[in-house]
């Protein structure tokens, strides 16, 4: 006989499931309306170029979840739930197939191997997976669910998906327990539901059989209709989000039509992109970013997803009819804006895509350009921009000061050179990093490298402006800089600043100007390669190397170091436990350089600690802003006889032989 | 009650360069400005930041005027950019040359010619040459009272209330208005930065250019060779530094030598 089982057994009225469903199916689409209606609210975003790679994304990271399952034990329990229920929702429109079109899907094999016993373990997966999600939620309460407050209502969520779920196997119970189906064991959670129901009478199992059924029918359109007005709307936001995402690196910011604007930044939540609007009605709730942030981890009040959510909760307020409270300042705090180090962390880390550092450089341009209200030292080291071009402010240095004696050549006097070096303000104005350019120079001359510098011609990148919120300061400097490279036809530049090679390869294209740029532990560990370079002189001891946020997260820089260091003999590499994509931050990006950090613990000592656990002679990092707050740190905890804080340029310089 | 403000910036170069970058023309005997940017010296920021905040209280008019080369346009517009309401440039070749007394008066004339006004306010001292002259010339050609080193200034009364900071402390002045007062800076007073909007309203303004003629300047009291006071030379400060080594067969007869020496030297 072929294995088999009736359609719709027992339930001889099932047509008026349709019936039943419509109010519930009315109530979802009103709420997916408004939900609509609230993107609508923002700005027009173009998201749909590159298909194929969105659609590549959408599969790895909404199918796949690659980004939940970093996280073991959260990974399980949601591919289980989600995976569960996607199979028992196909499972389910198969059997309309059949009752439909005549599609055999409940006949032979098929029947057997996928609707019995694949759909059932799925559904099994997904018991499961609610049980894990409700012994850690309400069990474990994780800090990054509870903090910095419970918003979602995930517990209705639960409760809902496990009524449907238990409902679903006692009507297979049932069903397998009044017609004795032989084939009832390939659907073992139905048939370990059935051994209950053995000894009732045949009435009996009708009844219940039909009362269960309908019951679980409207829990699960109840289920639908509350999806929308609920974090279960995540089902639908996050996918989309993901699929949505924005492709370029996290590190970049957009650009403003100065010409054209109206307005500067963000003031109103309706002043965003709809597709801002999207990553916060998909945020999950998750608080993975917040886990990482190294403001909340310090003790300051920012918190990405506390941004996100309380964002959220003001746009579904202001499109409900009303929030008096001003976005910026009463719904965000200034405190919360400017803890912002812009490392990308929370990018980095959200399961969907979703991305806080845009929102909060909006406010700042709004606070800096309409509002010119922000922190003091930075508006110092803005003014010493539009005057010196150059934001360290009362530095006893000229831009060439570091070259003097070297034979460093300026490009205006040198014609073309090979590759410029692109020496940057904090090499240039900072004292201790100064001896880092002279290294990298003696360097790049020993190894016969062909380059020379913009001297006083350089200007800052604007780096720190665009970040602190400035972006009209920005683009003055950029285009200032970028007619300057043109002028004298540069193609490929070297750097040893992140925040420069980040600016010049990523924003400046955008301003028209477009450049082969390198990092400088690219460059020498290129050079280390050829044998141009031989670090031979023995290095005895521990190195650890901090990843600079815009040089690893945020433009995927994380080999070239590490190669740099393993290539020196004798010195002994240790990793500290967060490193490489889950590098923590120095604290001085962001424009936080120019930042006194007054709430809660500093960031660089939080992470100086974390290395000096490791008890490293060395302390090695490539970025100017990263060294001087190591120097710092160092002093602070009273270890910079022991640890020695060093950019990889100086680390090879020792190494070489004869280059110092 | 509304007040109108005078407040007279001038434009210098850049005061914050490193002490190496400092040259002096030996012929002009003025320091060369080189690609060192210029700026408005600070406490004229200051002052700018007074009168506006005053007005933003008061109500009332903010005029800023600068006496200067073409280039101390770019000096006005930041002034009208923080929030003064007009800028004025007097550039005039026949007055370029003038001493202190001299620009207080053309600073004089150029403010009764914007009309009534209740304040008149300098920085204190000035970022290049620093010698604190012009305030006390120019209240005495305006037949009104100076008052020096102010941080702060309320109205109160028909009157003003002046805060005056002194060594060990400050004092408070009651002024019948106009007066002129030389700002100093203190935390109530340090200068806004600017709106996006407003620098960009200012860059679209015009500031007109007054001539020694729209002056109606006496020619004998402008130019050099009106001038009382003459630079005869500036020089940078030598820091030499001689080496001398201190003999001695041990620690501690070089040591002996070494107090010796510096006792001889006066050091000690
Ligand atoms: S960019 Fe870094 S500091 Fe800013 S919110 Fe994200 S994780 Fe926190
Ligand atoms: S922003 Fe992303 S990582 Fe943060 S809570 Fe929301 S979903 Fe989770």
């Amino acid at each position: 006989m072929t294995p088999s089982r009736e359609i719709y057994w027992n339930i001889p009225g099932h047509i008026f499931l349709y019936i039943l469903f419509f109010p519930f199916l009315i109530v979802f689409l009103y709420g997916m309306y408004r939900q609509v209606r609230r993107l609508l609210m923002g700005q027009p975003a173009g998201v749909l170029d590159h298909f194929w790679d969105r659609l590549r994304g959408f599969v790895e990271h909404a199918v796949l979840q690659r980004r939940i399952a970093r996280d073991a034990v959260s990974g399980l329990l949601h591919l289980s739930m989600s995976w569960g229920f996607a199979a028992l929702f196909i499972a389910t429109c198969l059997v309309a197939l059949q009752d439909y079109f005549g599609i055999p899907t409940l006949y032979g094999n098929f029947y057997l191997y996928f609707m019995s016993l694949t759909v059932d373990l799925f559904g099994l997966a997904a018991v499961a997976g609610v049980g894990i999600a409700l012994v850690r939620r309400y069990g474990a309460k994780p800090d990054r669910l509870l903090k910095p407050r419970l918003a979602d209502n995930y517990g209705v969520l639960l409760a809902l998906f496990l009524v449907i779920l238990v409902t679903g196997f006692l009507i297979e119970g049932l069903r397998i327990a009044a017609t004795a189906d032989p084939w009832g064991h390939w659907s073992p959670g139905g048939w370990l539901a059935s051994l209950p129901f053995v000894g009732f009478g045949e009435a009996q199992h009708a009844t219940l059989h039909r009362l269960l059924w309908w019951f679980h029918a409207i829990v699960a359109f109840a289920f639908v209709a509350y999806l929308p007005y609920s974090i279960s709307l995540h089902m639908l936001a996050a996918p989309a989000n993901i699929l949505l995402r924005n492709r370029e690196r996290s590190g970049v910011l957009q650009p403003i039509d100065l010409e054209k604007a109206e307005r500067f930044g963000a003031s109103t939540i309706g002043q965003y992109t709809w597709k801002h609007l999207l990553d916060l009605e998909a945020c999950t709730e998750c608080g993975r970013c917040q886990q990482v942030c190294p403001a909340w981890t310090t003790g300051k009040p920012l918190t990405p997803k506390g941004v996100i959510i309380d964002l959220r909760d003001h746009l579904r307020l202001v499109a409900e009819g009303g929030d008096s409270r001003k976005m910026v300042g009463d719904v965000i705090s200034h405190d919360v804006l400017w803890a912002c180090t812009t490392c990308g962390a929370c990018h980095q880390e959200c399961p969907v895509f979703i991305e806080p550092i845009p929102k909060i450089v909006e406010m700042r341009r709004h606070l800096v350009m309409e509002e010119a209200e922000f922190p003091e030292t930075m508006q110092q080291a803005l003014r010493s921009l539009e005057e010196r071009g150059h934001p360290f402010r009362g530095t006893s240095a000229t831009r060439t000061d570091w070259a003097k004696g070297l034979g460093v050549k300026t490009v205006a006097g040198n014609g073309r050179p090979d590759i410029l070096y692109w020496v940057g303000c904090a090499a240039a104005f900072d004292e201790r990093n100064q001896k880092v350019a002279v290294s990298l120079a003696k360097l790049m001359q020993r190894a016969g490298v062909n380059f020379s510098i913009l001297g006083e011609e350089e200007r800052c990148t604007g780096d720190p402006a665009r970040r602190i919120g400035n972006e009209y300061l920005f683009q003055i400097l950029a285009g200032e800089n970028i007619t300057t490279l043109n002028r004298y036809g540069i193609k490929k530049i070297v750097t040893s600043c992140p925040h420069c090679y980040n600016t010049i390869k990523n924003e400046y294209p955008k301003l028209g100007g477009s450049y082969e740029i390198v990092h400088h532990t690219e460059m020498l560990a290129d050079l280390t390669r050829q044998g141009r370079l031989r670090p031979e002189r023995r290095m005895d001891g521990v190195a650890s190397f901090h990843d600079p946020c815009y040089l690893g997260r945020h433009n995927g820089v994380y080999d070239s170091p590490r190669r740099l260091l393993g290539a020196i003999p004798g010195l002994q590499v240790k990793e500290m436990g967060r490193c490489r994509e889950r590098g923590f931050c120095c604290g001085a990006g962001g424009g936080l350089m120019w930042f006194e950090e007054k709430i809660g613990k500093r960031v660089s000592w939080e992470r100086t600690e974390e290395a000096l656990a490791l008890q490293p002679q060395v302390l090695a990092s490539a970025c100017p802003f990263c060294l001087i707050m190591f120097e710092d740190a160092l002093k602070v905890k009273g270890a910079n006889e022991t640890t020695r804080p060093l950019d990889l340029a100086e680390v090879i310089a020792q190494s070489v032989e004869g280059s110092d | 009650m509304p007040l109108n403000i005078i407040v007279c910036i001038k434009q210098v170069i850049d005061p914050e360069i490193p002490a190496s970058q400092f040259k002096i023309d030996p012929g002009t005997k003025r320091q060369v400005q080189g690609s060192h940017s210029l700026v408005i010296s600070a406490y004229d920021q200051n002052a700018l930041e007074v009168a506006i905040q005053l007005k933003e209280k008061q109500g009332g008019k903010v005029t800023a005027i600068s006496v200067g080369a073409a280039t101390a346009a770019t000096a006005l517009k930041s002034a009208l950019s923080m929030g003064a309401d007009e800028a004025i440039l007097v550039d005039d070749p026949a007055i370029a040359a003038s001493d202190q007394q001299g620009i207080a008066y053309v600073l004089a004339k150029a403010t009764q010619k914007v009309g009534t006004f209740d304040l008149v306010l300098t920085g204190c001292v000035s970022g290049d040459w620093g010698d604190r002259a012009v305030p006390a010339f120019m209240a005495e050609e305006l037949g009104i009272g100076c008052v020096s080193f102010v941080s702060r200034i309320e109205a109160k009364d028909g009157q003003v209330v002046l805060r005056r900071v002194v060594e060990d402390g400050y004092e408070l002045i009651e002024a019948k208005t106009p007066v002129l007062a030389s700002v100093i800076s203190d935390d109530t007073n340090t200068p806004r930065y600017p709106k996006l909007k407003d620098i960009m309203a200012a860059g679209k303004k015009t500031i007109p250019t007054w001539k020694a003629a729209d002056l109606v300047l006496d020619p004998d009291r402008v130019g050099s060779g009106a001038a009382r006071v003459a630079i005869t030379d500036v020089y940078l400060p030598l820091k030499e530094s001689k080496c001398e080594m201190i003999k001695g067969d041990t620690p501690q007869e070089q040591a002996a030598n070494l107090a010796a020496r510096l006792r001889e030297l006066k050091l000690i």
